[in-house]
């Protein structure tokens, strides 16, 4: 795959940031979350219009034929002003999904183009609450079963659902309206849902099928995996701006707050949490465009994601003690980036999750 | 003369590389403690033959002539084969000074038997009142005719006891209006009747650092570098590649590869807790790696270092000591045992580890002091 060079990827970040500013920053995001946690039709159409949704999708299909080291990118600024739109879901999983499995399929045209967005439904909930193995059956055309934790399930035109079907795996699409789908939406805490759905008899069309499903549906979380540590990335950087000037300009004790010792110390070392974070994960997608093996890419992945998720963690929560009270109100924006970490950091797992898998993927390699 | 900057980073790679593998001594890799001359002068001689001394050198003093983005490249391979730095203040720190501020006497004197190693020097900077608040020295420096007679006391100096020379700041005037202001730079020979070095043992057993009292010790006029009353801006002028060099990942890297071999021997990967720790640790060498990338990319561009390169030696001392506490964990019982531990057909002195880690944050600029830099110099934080 194409790895952008710098200059390229400078631009990129230019434009993406010019376009959410323009749009309102965070003041954006915040008015639609109040407005019930949906997306905003013209910023995805903008969004299309820059050729976001498409930039790891290969000219050929219509996209910028861009790496993901330009995803990172665009998540980054995704992540600063904490938008909403699906850009990580729309690159990394459901145009991960198609370009890989049925390049040429028409949905491909209306995703690039921001005319529709597709939510990916893999995973399934057991008896416990916990993840469990996928019993989700497609068979004469029809799903039967649920798939749990669908991000993007609230705003979406349909479904891509990997399901069991009479050869093996298959990828399927099941339109939002379809009969027999039942979607329970739960509320995220940064004003986001998260779809539970439950089909019965849902009509699908089947898109791809077999053993390459699989493999183009690790490759895709791996993808997922690497741009939402990208976009933490983003959100921990603008986080920590926030309040780098609050401290600078709160005062008590007749001094801004960011003259205490302590104060500093603090930040410096979130600042430093930070430029760990960005020069890490900035790595792993570089060096993600350049690997094919796709256990090394979920390896990579998983170390993006530990170390996105240690930092973002770490930076809001400070964040917040730093701001005292008013970090705790619904007033402030911090609160809205603690908010969004928090859903960012469980999606597609945690830093100890990443850890885990991290960890044993090297020990394999270690094996081999 | 080879012009090693025209070569490509690879191939210098593995020039440095194939004389390491090839001539440094085996039994003086990764030496948990720091050699005194004689036990590493036929490695010298070797370097010093091959003009290997100096890589930071301009060519014209004996030097490699370097620039930068080599120079990183030979210290990544350096540590990298646990190559011992030698008893390299003269080259590191004396060196660069006379280069820089010295006259060209001085430079024809000087600069040949610090190569040579004839001369072996040691820094006389903290005093017992002068640590972290360095300006606050109180160490004196009088004329008396060509001489200066030197009176007062260093303290924390490594290896003094196996050095012939010592570049000291020293006191030249105390009634300056700012304590930076009266201070020079001296050097002066430790073998007089005036100079009594008094050795320190450290926490690890070793006698790495010494007490140097000066009793009306002296040394010629000729022997001021630079301007007098100029000492402290002329110090702080060569800080800035040593602030790279001491936040590089290497002790970190080789720490964290003994510890793996050390707990896989041992067993405790078995334990998911200490795994999640190892892999932290891991973690946080390889994503500090990528950020050292960052600015020594920057120096490959011929750009300079800003203060927030200090960060670095936050983050790799800091998790230095992480990996050698998880040496002393992963040995269980024989975590308070002195001496190599035998795993497997390895052998890992984890305590020498935990020793060697644990005054890095004290060192070259404490990290509370680090973090006061950046603070201020990059947060731009008031106060
Ligand atoms: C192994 C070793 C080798 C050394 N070799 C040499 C040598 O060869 N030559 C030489 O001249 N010196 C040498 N030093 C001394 C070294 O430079 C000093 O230890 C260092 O400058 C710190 O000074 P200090 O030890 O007096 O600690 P102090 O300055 O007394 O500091 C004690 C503690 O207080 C903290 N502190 C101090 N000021 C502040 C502040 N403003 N804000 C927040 N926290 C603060 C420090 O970070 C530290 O944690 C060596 C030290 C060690 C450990």
């Amino acid at each position: 795959m194409l790895s952008s060079d710098q200059e390229d990827l400078r631009l990129l970040r230019e434009s993406a940031r010019t376009l959410f500013e323009r749009a309102g920053g965070s003041g954006r995001s915040r008015r639609l979350r109040d407005a019930d946690g949906g997306w905003d039709a013209d910023m995805i159409r903008e969004l299309a219009e820059a050729g976001v949704f498409g930039v790891t999708v290969p000219e050929e299909n219509g996209g910028l034929g861009m790496g993901l080291a330009a995803g990172g990118v665009i998540a980054e600024e995704v992540g600063r002003v904490i938008a909403p739109e699906p850009v990580v879901v729309t690159v990394g999983l459901s145009l991960g999904l198609l370009r890989r499995l049925c390049p040429d399929h028409a949905k491909m045209e209306q995703l690039t183009s921001g005319e529709i967005s597709l939510a990916v439904a893999w995973q399934e909930r057991g008896p416990g609450g916990a993840p469990a193995d996928a019993t989700c059956r497609y068979a004469d055309g029809k799903l039967t079963g649920g798939k749990a934790w669908v991000i993007g399930a609230a705003g979406s035109h349909g479904f891509l659902v990997v399901a069991k079907g009479d050869n093996g795996p298959v990828l399927v699409l099941a339109e939002a309206t379809a009969d027999g789908l039942a979607i329970d939406k739960r509320a995220q805490a940064d004003g986001s849902s998260m779809g539970e759905l439950s089909f019965s008899g849902t009509p699908a069309e089947q898109m791809a099928e077999g053993p390459t499903v699989q493999d183009a549906l690790a490759e895709a979380i791996s993808d997922a995996t690497a741009l939402a540590a990208a976009e933490l990335v983003g959100l921990s950087d603008r986080a920590f701006e926030i309040t780098l000037d609050y401290i600078k300009t709160r005062e008590q004790f007749d001094k801004p707050i960011g003259s205490f010792q302590v104060i500093q110390h603090r930040a410096v070392d979130l600042h430093v949490m930070r430029e760990v974070a960005q020069a890490g994960v900035r790595e792993v997608l570089t060096q993600m465009d350049c690997e094919t093996d796709p256990k090394i890419r979920a390896r990579l992945a998983s170390r993006a994601k530990a170390r996105a998720v240690t930092a973002a963690k770490k930076i809001t929560r400070d964040a917040i003690q730093l701001h005292g009270a008013v970090g705790y109100t619904d007033e402030f924006d911090i609160g809205l980036y603690l908010n969004r970490a928090l859903v960012l950091s469980a999606w597609l797992g945690d830093d100890a999750y990443h850890r885990r898998i991290w960890f044993d993927a090297r020990e394999e390699e270690g094996a081999a | 003369m080879i012009d090693w900057n025209a070569m490509t980073d690879a191939e210098f790679r593995k020039k440095i590389r194939q004389f390491f593998e090839a001539e440094y001594p085996e039994e003086l890799r990764h030496l948990p403690h720091r050699p005194k001359f004689a036990e590493i002068e036929q490695w010298h001689t070797k370097l010093h033959t091959k003009g290997w001394v100096a890589p930071a050198w301009p060519t014209e003093c004996g030097g490699m002539g370097l620039n930068a983005a080599k120079l990183l490249i030979f210290y990544e391979e350096q540590q990298r084969w646990g190559v011992n730095r030698g008893r390299d203040m003269g080259v590191q720190m004396v060196g660069p000074l006379i280069i820089k501020f010295g006259t060209q006497k001085q430079k024809d004197y000087w600069l040949p038997r610090i190569l040579s190693c004839e001369d072996i020097w040691c820094q006389g900077y903290s005093e017992p009142g002068a640590g972290s608040d360095l300006a606050n020295l109180r160490t004196r420096a009088d004329v008396d005719g060509d001489h200066f007679v030197i009176n007062g006391q260093k303290i924390w100096t490594t290896m003094a006891h196996d050095a012939t020379h010592i570049f000291m700041l020293v006191r030249t005037d105390p009634d300056a209006p700012k304590k930076q202001q009266g201070i020079s730079f001296l050097l002066a020979p430790m073998d007089q009747p005036g100079v009594e070095v008094r050795t320190i043992t450290t926490l690890s057993g070793e006698t790495e650092f010494c007490e140097v009292f000066f009793d009306n010790a002296r040394t010629p006029q000729e022997n001021l570098v630079g301007e007098l009353n100029k000492g402290w801006t002329m110090a702080k002028a060569l800080l800035s590649f040593e602030r790279i060099f001491i936040g590089s990942p290497s002790l970190a890297q080789n720490a964290l590869g003994q510890l793996e071999s050390f707990a896989r021997g041992r067993g405790a990967f078995d334990d998911p807790v200490f795994r999640d720790r190892f892999a932290q640790a891991a973690l946080d060498v390889e994503d500090h790696a990528a950020l050292y990338a960052r600015f020594a990319d920057q120096l490959k561009r011929g750009e300079t270092l800003g203060a927030d390169v200090s960060m670095l030696k936050i983050w790799v001392t800091e998790c230095f000591q992480r990996i050698t506490e998880l040496m002393i964990e992963a040995a269980g019982p024989d975590g308070g045992t002195i001496g190599p531990l035998q795993v497997g057909n390895v052998n890992v002195d984890a305590l020498a580890s935990f020793y060697k880690a644990r005054p890095t944050t004290i060192y070259g600029g404490s990290n509370e002091i680090q973090r006061n830099i950046l603070s201020k110099a990059v947060l731009g934080l008031p106060g």
